[in-house]
């Protein structure tokens, strides 16, 4: 390539880059403007970035929906992985009548859309009185990426030499020593890219929360939605939240990246 | 006594049989190969002793305890495997203690054996570093030596020395027989190299199709080889095999006309369409005369030892191990006789009937009654 068309193509790579991240670049600066200078014309590039009433406001009033958010994340990834690595390796190295049959059944219940169950939930939470608790979202989310964990974990534990669990059982180990001191370090890769993607879905689901919560176990999605109003939408707490939502996302997926990369292309070549 | 006893052992996949109904009996302290062919179920009948692989009928008993149904971690055993199988994610120490430290054994004992293991093994410079930074040889001896700390009752090798260079295997195998002199532990091993089998073994089990064709020593198997399949299996080149019919006074009439006497073999033992075999060893070769008269199609040299390819018209492609041999070569005349007393003959069944010989054995019919 010569270096003007290189030239090109970086000055082209910028602009879709640009129009990509236009909303995003908006969003962050419009969080640190008041509500005039949002709408202001001629347009207020730069902010002033030590103005944080925004922040202040938006986490006086809603702290706890985001400590919701953080508890019903945390908890929904934990519940999730527990579950789901056991099985995915028990799945993978018990041999037993229907093995295969209850794999495919666990997959299958991927295939209904998640909204499909929630007036279902509705009616089992109102009349086991968990409504509008934590507990409930985090056994709704929790149980709605267990397939996708398990299915996912399985072709990590797949990926062990079968002779290396056999070593261990030969060394005396019992299935439960064999799970906890070989496969999961050997699976380290794959609970961290499963537990990612558990974690994201859990941080940014809003249907299922707008369902089951209302006061008590709201989520910090729930509690943007509720800035754009029918009369109103406040841009600049939309904004500010909006920063503060897609920051542990971001942070959780970079302490991963380095698992999460070699789990995602685990296998593509011969070792 | 740390034997191993298998009972009308059998395995089956689905409809497949892979393990035919076996009997076998290993003495304690014993050096026991398993060789044979891909596909015989040699690997299947040793995770059949470890509990790897359940029986589908049979049992199998272990120090005289019967182990049928217990689970690996319960026998006692120490496995060795063609992968190695260390765990990477931990240290050349850590995966030789792994079995200590899982039976919670005290720290002192633990240290103790690990040294004792990595000195005998070679291996006290590289305790601290993962298995990934080792080379195969190295990684193969951090596998034994993750077997032997713990004292098993026996221990059980799956093609071990598969995964390493010609050189390495050589000198793996010399150290595998002096820890076996040194431990005197039941060892039990598989594999489809027969050089490994008869320098290894104290007695080999040769199997095919999921049956044991014979359980001997190395030098029985060579000698007397009960069938045709075994006979073929065990030496290299593989043994020469000529179709013969019966004849009369007591003598053999091979494919080609050729008429001979085999010492020991009475007209009443032949059947009709029997075998003879000749290991390409035993073949006497000559410039002059013998019994056959061929061409030298292909000369392998290998310095040590020249093997002959030679057609014989109406016998078929016939291979000769001439030891040191310079003056033979691809396209001249040679001239082949076959040794009466190195004669093997195999009856329509592929069993053996000619009698036991010795490779010490001097060839008269009289010597070989008596022996």
């Amino acid at each position: 390539m010569t270096k003007s068309n290189n030239r090109l193509a970086v000055i082209a790579a910028l602009f879709i880059t640009l129009i990509f991240t236009a909303p995003i670049i908006w969003m962050v600066l419009a969080a640190f403007k008041n509500i005039s200078d949002i709408y202001a014309i001629p347009p207020v590039w730069i902010p002033d970035f030590s103005y944080l009433d925004n922040f202040v406001l938006l986490l006086s009033e809603n702290w706890q929906y985001l400590l919701n958010s953080v508890i019903v994340t945390l908890g929904a990834t934990a519940v999730c992985m527990a579950f789901a690595l056991p099985a995915a390796f028990g799945l993978v190295n018990y041999r037993f009548k229907g093995r295969n049959f209850l794999a495919d059944w666990i997959l299958s219940t991927r295939m209904m859309p998640p909204i499909a169950a929630a007036v279902p939930l509705f009616m089992v939470f109102n009349t086991a009185g968990m409504l509008d608790t934590i507990g409930s979202l985090i056994i709704v989310y929790a149980g709605f990426n267990l397939p996708f964990a398990i299915w996912v974990s399985m072709s990590f534990f797949r990926n062990i030499p079968k002779e290396i669990i056999e070593a261990a059982r030969i060394e005396g180990c019992t299935w439960g020593q064999t799970f906890r001191t070989v496969a999961l370090p050997l699976a380290k890769s794959g609970i961290a890219t499963v537990s990612t993607f558990v974690f994201i879905f859990a941080w940014n689901e809003l249907l299922l929360a707008l369902f089951l919560t209302s006061r008590e176990a709201k989520t910090f999605p729930v509690v943007i939605s509720s800035f754009s109003t029918v009369t109103k939408t406040y841009w600049e707490l939309i904004s500010a939240a909006t920063i503060i939502q897609i920051l542990p996302p971001i942070i959780f997926t970079l302490l991963m990246q380095k698992h999460i990369v070699s789990g995602l292309t685990m296998g593509a070549v011969k070792n | 006594m740390g034997g191993i006893v298998l009972e009308n052992v059998c395995k089956s996949f689905g409809e497949v049989s892979i393990i035919k109904d076996i009997n076998l009996e290993i003495q304690d302290g014993e050096f026991v190969v398993f060789v044979g062919p891909s596909g015989c179920g040699k690997s299947t009948l040793l995770r059949m002793i470890t509990g790897l692989e359940e029986v589908s009928s049979g049992r199998v008993f272990i120090k005289g305890q019967d182990m049928t149904d217990e689970k690996p971690s319960s026998r006692s055993l120490a496995m060795v495997f063609q992968s190695y199988a260390l765990f990477p994610h931990i240290s050349v120490r850590d995966n030789i203690s792994f079995g200590l430290r899982i039976s919670k054994a005290p720290k002192e004992l633990i240290e103790e054996k690990v040294s004792y293991a990595a000195k005998t093994l070679g291996l006290e410079k590289l305790l601290d570093r993962k298995p990934r930074e080792l080379s195969g040889g190295q990684q193969q001896r951090v596998a034994i030596g993750r077997a032997i700390v713990r004292d098993p009752t026996a221990f059980m090798f799956d093609e071990p020395l598969s995964n390493l260079d010609a050189a390495l295997r050589v000198q793996m195998r010399v150290e595998l027989i002096r820890l076996h002199d040194s431990l005197k532990t039941t060892m039990v091993y598989v594999t489809h190299d027969q050089v490994e089998a008869m320098t290894m073994a104290n007695r080999i089990v040769v199997l095919q199709a999921g049956r044991i064709e014979q359980f001997d020593t190395p030098v029985e198997l060579y000698d007397r080889p009960v069938n045709k399949f075994v006979a073929g299996f065990i030496g290299s080149p593989k043994m020469n095999f000529v179709s013969a019919q019966p004849a009369a006074d007591n003598q053999i009439r091979l494919v080609d006309g050729t008429l001979i006497s085999v010492p020991g073999i009475a007209h009443e033992d032949m059947t009709s369409n029997m075998t003879v075999g000749i290991r390409p060893e035993h073949l006497e070769y000559s410039h002059e005369q013998g019994d056959w008269c061929g061409t030298i199609v292909v000369e392998e040299q290998l310095g040590s030892d020249a093997f002959l390819i030679v057609e014989i018209p109406g016998v078929g492609s016939v291979t000769v191990r001439a030891v040191g041999e310079r003056n033979y070569h691809g396209g001249e005349t040679i001239y082949l006789t076959l040794p009466r007393h190195r004669c093997h003959v195999f009856d329509n069944h592929d069993n053996r009937i000619s009698p036991n010989l010795s490779t010490q054995c001097t060839g008269t019919v009289t010597a070989l009654h008596s022996a």
